[in-house]
């Protein structure tokens, strides 16, 4: 799997997407940041008008905690989504590119090319939680917020890590959809179902069953009177990650190869 | 005793309504040049596919180089290079880059004989060696493509139209490749195409597929026994010289313009028709030894209303 590892490694690096990943990344500890500076002062919140009045509505708190919290929902959210597109770029370029072919027939194994992107996808998916956990933490300093505590801020970022680690897993089907789509068109229409199936089954109570509902209960987007998903739910996600996985590995493997 | 390189029987792919290689049974030696052709849509890349793994056949069995292919035996994909319809590459990397990735893949070593040096030189390719791919021309990535195939001196090659998108000089290049890997090196190269006057002069053994079935195949070299050619001739009175080839033995055929001769004997020796006709007192204004080309012998296997006039091959 070495060699297909360094292979993925060297497409990556030689894309534009680890970049556009990483600035929506900061993007998103900016404006988590922003949402903190705001409610801090509500006076400040006016003046902002309409960002103020939505930041108000966050019911994040303006200290350590709530900052640390709103930055675990943003990877909860906006992490499905480039998450999902990284493992969609991974796998559907390939066919778009029409060097699937390519790799079909070498002494490197079908499972270890699959494998290694998967590898590839989770790196990457755990540099960009380090990178908005790191930014996070810049900005925090930088606004000096309140309620400081080691223990607490180290649990703040786990926390944050594990909810990238699930949005991560819950990834793996959409590499199965590039694969099968044979390019990005099908894989970035079933993301897009996916995250509206999420918020809807969320928004009805049933966000603990649906895998890509799970990392946003996770993360407390559904507020403190709403239950974490539990063992179910975190179950759910791993099962859903190990079976896209299989699948995809499984159709490199086994699929008619026609095109 | 070293196994075929190839070794087909009886294999077949079926697409609910559509067949796409129906019953081919074939067997390509070590060294071999083997050609397929076939018209577009024939079942060629199919079977290419189903040669290295990337389709299940639907019955029948594929060995290639030993290895059974089918039931996921990987062990002949080190020394089998190939390239499979259109030309790709990551546009992104370099040509260098796309050939080192290769080089990983295929478990060759980064350090002593450089594989990515050396195929990059063989395949002229030095000049945009640190191009990225997006940039090649249909030509440069079709020798990016090769060079693909190459790079780790394979005993087999199996290659799908491997001379698209090159000019004239490429094409003669890539000719000439090939042949010095097969007769120098020993290399095996199975290819499919429909040029048939193209891979005449480079393959030693013609299969001709059509509908998905191997129709003929030939050796290369036999090719000729089964062109058609004829006499063709032109009398100021077609009729009376018809009259003086029948009195001496001959079977004139009546065509648009003059008359046609299919003998044996006068193909041999056409000077003795024009003997007899201006003894005979029809002489003959024109005489011509027409030979059916490759194409056209291609078309008439495949699709025998299709085949076009014979063409001619020198005035007797």
């Amino acid at each position: 799997m070495r060699e297909a590892w360094w292979a993925e490694l060297l497409k990556v690096r030689r894309s534009r997407l680890p970049w556009i990943t990483g600035l929506a990344f900061a993007i998103a500890a900016l404006v988590c940041g922003m949402f903190m500076f705001i409610l801090a002062d509500p006076a400040r919140a006016r003046a902002f008008g309409l960002i103020g009045g939505k930041a108000q509505l966050s019911g994040a708190s303006a200290d350590w905690p709530g900052y640390l919290a709103l930055l675990a929902q943003a990877v909860a959210v906006g992490g499905l989504g480039i998450y999902g597109l990284v493992a969609i770029w991974l796998f559907g370029r390939e066919f778009s590119d029409r060097t699937a072919i390519d790799l079909l027939a070498l002494p490197t194994s079908r499972t270890a090319v699959v494998a290694a992107k998967f590898a590839i996808a989770a790196l990457w998916a755990l540099l960009l939680a380090l990178l908005l956990a790191g930014l996070g933490l810049l900005i925090g300093a930088l606004l000096d917020l309140p309620a400081w505590s080691a223990p607490g801020v180290a649990a703040g970022v786990g926390h944050l890590l594990a909810t990238a680690g699930l949005a991560a897993v819950t990834t793996t089907p959409l590499a199965l959809a590039a694969s099968i789509g044979r390019g990005y068109l099908a894989a970035v229409g079933v993301l897009f179902a996916v995250i509206f199936a999420a918020q809807v089954i969320a928004a009805l109570g049933y966000g603990a069953v649906f895998p890509w509902s799970v990392p946003g209960l996770y993360a407390g987007i559904a507020g403190p009177d709403q239950d974490p998903p539990g063992i179910l739910g975190v179950g759910l996600v791993a099962a859903t990650g190990a079976a896209g996985a299989v699948a995809t590995a499984w159709w490199w493997n086994r699929a008619d190869h026609a095109r | 005793m070293t196994a075929p390189a190839i070794e087909i029987a009886r294999l077949s792919k079926r697409y609910r309504d559509l067949t796409a290689v129906d019953d081919v049974t074939l067997r390509v030696e070590r060294g071999q040049i083997y050609a397929l052709l076939g018209l577009n849509g024939a079942g060629k890349t199919t079977l290419i596919r189903m040669l290295l793994g990337m389709i299940a056949p639907t019955a029948g069995a594929v060995r290639v180089l030993g290895a059974d292919v089918p039931s996921g035996d990987r062990a002949a994909w080190a020394k089998v290079g190939y390239l499979v319809e259109a030309a790709a590459a990551y546009p992104e990397l370099t040509v260098r880059e796309n050939l080192d990735v290769v080089r990983r893949l295929r478990r060759l070593p980064g350090t002593g004989v450089d594989p990515v040096g050396d195929i990059i030189d063989r395949l002229a390719l030095a000049p945009y060696a640190d191009r990225r791919a997006r940039t090649l021309s249909l030509g440069n990535l079709q020798r990016l493509a090769l060079a693909k195939a190459l790079i780790h001196a394979p005993a087999l090659l199996i290659l799908d139209e491997p001379v698209n998108g090159l000019d004239p000089a490429g094409v003669a290049e890539i000719r000439a490749l090939l042949a010095s890997l097969a007769h120098r090196h020993g290399t095996t190269v199975f290819l499919s195409s429909h040029l048939l006057a193209e891979v005449a002069r480079l393959a030693t053994r013609v299969g001709i597929l059509h509908h998905g079935r191997l129709v003929g195949e030939h050796d290369a070299d036999h090719l000729d026994r089964h062109r058609r050619r004829h006499l063709r001739l032109a009398t100021r009175d077609d009729d009376a010289a018809r009259a003086v080839l029948r009195a001496h033995g001959y079977h004139p055929e009546p065509a648009p313009t003059g008359l046609l001769l299919a003998d044996p004997r006068a193909l041999a020796e056409p000077e003795q028709v024009a003997a007899v006709l201006v003894h005979g007192g029809a002489p003959p204004a024109e005489l011509h030894l027409e030979e059916e080309d490759l194409e056209a012998f291609f078309l008439r296997t495949v699709a025998p209303d299709a085949a076009p006039e014979l063409t001619e091959a020198g005035d007797a």
